[in-house]
């Protein structure tokens, strides 16, 4: 009889032997327990029960008895070939797919590394192997190969299961085709020291949580995810406008040369509402210069003004008017117009209001500051301008003042 | 078992042989190769000849440490490869000479150096002489303490030693991570003495101990050739073989963490030590090295069923000496230019030195008992099953 | 030949024996019946109380990482230049405590140390409650967490692929990976446990929980083969993986040129202080165990001792790593390096590094004597020292290397806020509460494995005599 053969993977169930039957027999057992109380005893009756050739041998025991293996005569695990193919795939895998994204898809120079620097692609390498390996080793051996879950296995709802779970050590010779002899089986075992003998039933198939729907249901996740992604990957290729979620895609903007989509009139560049004013940017005095004459300068002299005052006017007059406003600049004679002197009469005598005007409205060749200057400013550079008159222009008094 | 073609099958008159035909070539290197090429090689034997007697001390100062049980039937032979160190000291004294001929940081003009200068006195002629003395002396005292206090218990059956080499077990750890990391600066690392990594001390370990292992490993198996070592089985090879492999793994990670860590933040004074390394033919000696210190090993031991199997494991323990030379030689000959040198200094270097290696492992492979008979545990040793 | 010479087991002196693995009589039954009866039972007054307390932890910690969402990463202490402050301190200090539990059920086992046995089921349920809490980090951290899925490669409609030179991507990975290892070891390890528990419960509901957990485990011996082969597989798996996660977790850092985060070291520098920690972590929550739950003759003054020991190996690697460091910050003469390390023992947080130094390197060397290996006062003060010395040294790498960078202006002393204790306090609840839950709810020891290595649990001469 092959013995040898039949032990491994399901627990030694031959299944083709009671498919065809259906409902377990009452008057047949599939199989027949044998208890011992030591895993010397059920070391020393495995030969003795095997050598009657009844069926099949199995053992069910609270732990991992060493050399029972042997004893019983099964195949060694093809668990580690199969770890060592997965762990070599996975390693593939990852080295494969993060060199086609970052040299051939998406090849994107970062850190000032080549585009299929390998260096980088170990640590992730490393774990896709340690990821696939452990998988397979894991659920390979609990689905794969030991065909878990199954509930229907007539031990799990023997009285000897919970002796098998905490310490007893049973000896089981299970059927191989339907001559099996139970008595027979039950005197081997028993001639071979078990304290306690037991018949089981076939076991039920019934149980929809089995080994071969996990199994399956993780072959359907795996191919899901596998079509889902190749799916995404050409639908966003092939349909580039397609884009459910691109909440950061879509930003309205001017573009050159092209109306805006953003306003009504197709303006990027919105006027102001009418009516409204700049913070800090005073509309011109209106009218014209004779008119803001009247205008009276709001601002004190004092230190901090006439340094803002000097600021405005070396930054915007001083290239015209000169450093103290006779009109001579540094500007060449190429510049058409003749910038005023400052210091001439007619100048010495404009009220405040004028020069203000002036800075605001511009002057003959003299554009308007207005949109460079605040009200403060333009006030302050006026302040300025009357120090530089009276700097040009001082009489004994001023001396008088600065010397106190 | 078939005794193919190994050394312990060599007449010793051969050996001899081949020490005098070396010595001859030594000596005409140092007349017509030039004094850095000779100097280059007499590091590299003294660098191997002390990482084989360290990493074999080492496996027998772990045995002590962890008090483990079913290396003691084979504690004897790293105790014998261990004293590799004895003939170390002469051949490390004789290096000392070469300290002004390739060690940049014993010449005056490291004084002057923008680098060198701050550390002229760690890298000058005295004090690294005066390391070296120390280390070692360290090592001569642990060789005393572990493996003649070995010996001496082979007659005098006292567990005395036992409870000696438990508690100087922990000491000699240190004193090992000391003179490994010295040694690895100062002789290695100390060849560019701009370069610098953190790390290599630990690198330098992992190949010495690979190489213990593999010496011990092979070792063994002649030794069971010649029917000694009775009682030494496939679970005593399983575990050899096992920590061969997993030492295999932790160089290539050492290895790999440190050059991958310097490849990617690319700094100029890192970078350039593997520049030299990564270009022309030493490229190819950088890819042969990865793969005979690595992937053939790994692959060779990765199943259960190859640890255990004695042609696989004797091949893979020659494999991973001679990976070791290379790692060495890796790590020096690179000084003295960009193209590798190889002919007949080097092989009349290893004539010399490997003969005479052999020749003192075959002497010493007749000290004592074959195995520590006066150990207490060692007949728990030869109990052990996976 | 020689084998006359060697001496009988009788003649091993005293001294040089190892204690029993147990102590006084353990037998399978026993043993189910001290250990699998926890779950039966009711909870005593105690648990409750300590489940009260570290539940209120965890709600802080909720809080805490509301109040995060709610305001943005602003809430935090982190500002120019520490960008990275205590949401990476806390990621990788929980990843190094799970690396204990690893260690103890991998490494230990292909070293066949079967000490490990009693405690590889309590340090790989650690291992796992260490790396939920350490993935809360990374996830709050990116500021918009419903977006973290991002960080996996996936086809997009954004025509986007993720950076594989990264190695912040490298840690998606590494930890991911970890996880479900981690998962999966623990749970194929409670298997064969929870099928004595389910033939033995009374009550329905967990009759029928246990036995769908157990998928209908019963033990035969051609499972037990493949059993041990896939445990044994998964352990080498998990070994490479154990050094892989914390290394990739020091490349965070040691990618950079940062000085203080870049040195070659640091991938088993990192390795061995996660080590340290989850020993110390383990260590502190086994001794509760054992004396709450009264499992003293399971879980000896042995094992209290070997791990000392291996804490105290460690503390030994954590020196030579801090001397290297220091060292090399010489030896390299670059002012930056030179400058980055004196900063850690003498700059503003110069007393961090000095905490650092004394609970890693100095407190733990007391554990050279026995008496102190072997003292509750002792150990617990080295576990609680260690694991605040863990902690401390990954604010020195952190907080001291970031907070003086290449560019003087922008040096600032960085500032935590209450929110970053709350979410720090948080974890430490989340971890204990499911450490908790655990030594309720599922056997807080491998019984199948203590079976296995009882005196007499293995035939007497296997291997001889049955080849029929």
């Amino acid at each position: 009889m092959p013995e040898i053969t039949s032990a491994s993977g399901t627990g030694a169930m031959p299944e083709t032997a009671f498919a065809a039957e259906g409902a377990p027999m009452s008057d047949r057992s599939f199989s027949v327990l044998g208890v011992f109380e030591t895993p010397d005893a059920l070391m020393k009756a495995i030969p003795k029960v095997r050598a009657a050739k009844l069926g099949t041998v199995e053992a069910y025991t609270p732990y991992a008895i060493h050399g029972i293996e042997e004893a019983l005569g099964l195949r060694k695990s093809p668990l580690g070939g199969m770890v060592l193919v997965m762990g070599i795939i996975g390693a593939l895998t990852a080295l494969g797919f993060q060199y086609w994204i970052s040299a051939i898809d998406y090849p994107i120079i970062t850190g000032g590394k080549g585009a299929g620097s390998w260096e980088a692609f170990i640590p992730i390498m490393f774990e896709v192997t340690v990821l696939f390996a452990t998988f397979t080793a894991g659920l390979g051996m609990l689905h794969l190969l030991n065909k878990l879950p199954f509930f229907g296995h007539p031990v799990l709802s023997s009285k000897s299961i919970k002796g098998i779970t905490r310490d007893r050590y049973v000896l089981a010779v299970e059927a191989e085709d339907e001559a099996f002899d139970s008595a027979g089986a039950a005197m081997a075992l028993r001639a071979a020291g078990a304290i306690e003998v037991e018949a089981l039933p076939a076991p039920d198939r019934s149980p929809f949580l089995t080994s071969d729907n996990i199994l399956r249901a993780l072959g359907g996740i795996f191919v899901a995810c596998l079509v889902a992604g190749l799916a995404m990957y050409f639908a966003t290729k092939w349909f580039p406008l397609l884009k459910p979620m691109a909440n950061m895609q879509d930003q309205p903007r001017l573009n050159a040369q092209k109306p805006s989509s953003f306003f009504k009139d197709g303006h990027g560049m919105q006027q102001p509402v009418a009516g409204t004013v700049a913070r800090g940017h005073l509309p011109t005095a209106t009218g014209t210069q004779d008119e803001a004459a009247s205008l009276v300068n709001p601002l004190p002299r004092t230190k901090e003004v006439f340094a803002l005052g000097k600021k405005v006017y070396t930054n915007r007059c001083e290239v015209c008017h000169g450093a103290v406003g006779t009109g001579v600049g540094s500007l060449t004679a190429a510049y058409g117009a003749k910038p005023a002197n400052l210091q001439a009469q007619q100048f010495l005598d404009y009220p405040d209001g004028k020069i203000y005007w002036a800075v605001v409205n511009g002057k003959n060749a003299m554009p308007s500051h207005a949109p460079y200057l605040s009200e403060q400013e333009r006030w302050a550079v006026v302040h300025y301008v009357r120090a530089l008159q009276r700097a040009q222009n001082a009489k004994d008094e001023d001396l008088k003042v600065a010397t106190r | 078992m078939s005794p193919n073609k190994n050394t312990s099958n060599l007449p010793s008159s051969w050996l001899w042989g081949a020490v005098a035909l070396g010595a001859l070539g030594v000596l005409g290197t140092y007349a017509s190769a030039g004094p850095e090429r000779f100097w280059a090689n007499w590091i590299l034997w003294f660098v191997l000849l002390f990482t084989l007697g360290l990493g074999s001390l080492f496996i027998v100062a772990l045995e002590h440490l962890v008090n483990a049980k079913w290396s003691v039937p084979v504690r004897r032979i790293p105790e014998r490869l261990a004293t590799l160190l004895i003939p170390a000291v002469p051949v490390g004294l004789i290096a000392l000479a070469a300290l002004p001929v390739l060690y940049p940081g014993t010449r005056p003009e490291a004084a002057h150096h923008p680098i060198l200068a701050g550390k002229a006195f760690w890298l000058s002629l005295p004090f690294f002489s005066v390391r070296t003395v120390i280390a070692l002396a360290l090592c001569i005292l642990g060789l005393w303490v572990l493996v003649g206090g070995s010996l001496r218990q082979d007659t005098t059956k006292d567990p005395a030693f036992n409870f000696k080499a438990r508690k100087f077990a922990p000491a000699f750890m240190a004193i090992f991570a000391l003179v490994i990391t010295l040694v690895a600066f100062d002789w290695l690392s100390g060849l560019t003495p701009e370069w610098y990594s953190d790390i290599f001390g630990v690198y330098v370990f992992a190949g010495a101990f690979l190489s213990g292992l593999a010496a011990t490993s092979l070792s063994v198996l002649h030794l069971q050739d010649e029917g000694r070592l009775e009682g030494v089985k496939g679970d005593h090879l399983y575990n050899l073989g096992g920590f061969l492999f997993a030492f295999t793994v932790f160089w290539s990670y050492i290895g790999f963490a440190q050059y991958m860590l310097m490849w990617y933040a690319n700094l100029p004074d890192e970078v350039i030590w593997y520049k030299v390394r990564l270009q022309g033919a030493w490229r190819l000696i950088t890819i042969a090295l990865a793969s005979l210190h690595f992937v053939l090993p790994f692959f060779a031991l990765v199943t259960r069923d190859a640890k255990k199997d004695p042609r696989r494991l004797r091949r893979v323990a020659y494999l991973m000496l001679g990976a070791h030379t290379l790692d060495i030689y890796w790590l020096i000959f690179p000084i003295l230019g960009a193209s590798p040198r190889f002919s007949w200094p080097e092989l009349s270097f290893a004539l010399f030195f490997l003969g005479g290696i052999l020749l003192w492992i075959r002497g010493a492979m007749q000290k004592g008992e074959d195995m520590p008979a006066g150990d207490p545990f060692l007949r728990e040793g030869l109990e052990f099953r996976l | 030949m020689k084998l006359d010479a060697a001496t009988s087991a009788g003649d091993i002196p005293e001294g040089l024996l190892e204690p029993a693995l147990t102590v006084g009589k353990v037998t399978p039954g026993s043993l189910d019946d001290q250990v699998l009866a926890f779950p039966e039972t009711k909870p005593p007054r105690r648990w409750y109380i300590a489940l009260a307390i570290t539940l209120t932890a965890a709600l802080i910690g909720v809080v805490s990482i509301g109040y995060t969402f709610y305001l943005g990463i602003g809430a935090w202490g982190n500002t120019s230049p520490v960008f990275w402050a205590f949401d990476i301190i806390n990621f990788v200090f929980w990843v190094g405590i799970g690396h204990a539990g690893t260690l103890i059920s991998a490494i230990l086992f292909l070293f066949r140390k079967r000490w490990r046995n009693a405690i590889a089921r309590f340090a790989e349920a650690m291992t796992i409650f260490a790396v939920i809490c350490a993935v809360i980090f990374p996830l709050i951290h990116v500021g918009r967490p419903w977006l973290a899925y991002w960080l996996f490669p996936y086809p997009n409609q954004r025509a986007l692929w993720t950076n594989f030179r990264s190695p912040l991507l490298w840690d998606v990975f590494a930890v991911n990976t970890y996880f479900s290892v981690s998962l999966m070891f623990w749970y194929l390890g409670l298997i064969p446990d929870i099928a004595s528990m389910r033939d033995r419960t009374t009550s329905k509901l967990r009759k029928l929980l246990y036995t769908v957990l157990a998928m209908g485990w019963r033990g035969a011996a051609a499972h037990w083969q493949h059993y041990e082969k896939a445990y044994l597989l998964l352990a080498g798996l998990a070994t490479g993986l154990v050094l892989s996660v914390h290394s990739v977790v020091s490349f965070d850092f040691a990618t950079s040129v940062v000085p203080g985060w870049h040195m070659t070291i640091f991938p088993p520098y990192f390795v061995a202080g996660a080590i340290f920690a989850g020993f110390a972590m383990v260590v502190m929550v086994l001794v509760v165990v054992r004396e709450t739950m009264e499992l003293k003759n399971l879980i000896t003054d042995r094992h209290l001792d070997v791990m000392n020991k291996v804490i105290l190996a460690m503390s030994c690697i954590m020196g030579y790593s801090y001397l290297m460091e220091g060292f090399t910050a010489w030896y390299s003469m670059n002012e930056y390096l030179h400058h980055g390390f004196m900063n850690i023992i003498t700059g503003t947080y110069g007393w961090a590094g000095w905490v650092t130094i004394s609970c890693n390197i100095l407190i733990p060397q007391i554990l050279w004597f026995k008496k102190a290996r072997a003292s509750y006062f002792w150990m617990i003060l080295v576990a609680i020292g260690v694991t605040i010395g863990m902690w401390f040294e990954r604010f020195v790498i952190i907080v001291i290397s970031l907070h003086q960078d290449f560019l003087p202006s922008a040096w600032r002393i960085y500032k935590p806020t209450i929110v970053d204790f709350g979410v720090l306090l948080g974890t430490f609840g989340i971890f204990f509460t499911l450490v908790l839950l655990f030594a309720r709810v599922l056997p807080v020891i491998a019984t199948t494995e203590v079976k296995a290595i009882l005196p007499d649990a293995q035939p007497s001469h296997h291997g001889d005599d049955h080849h029929a």
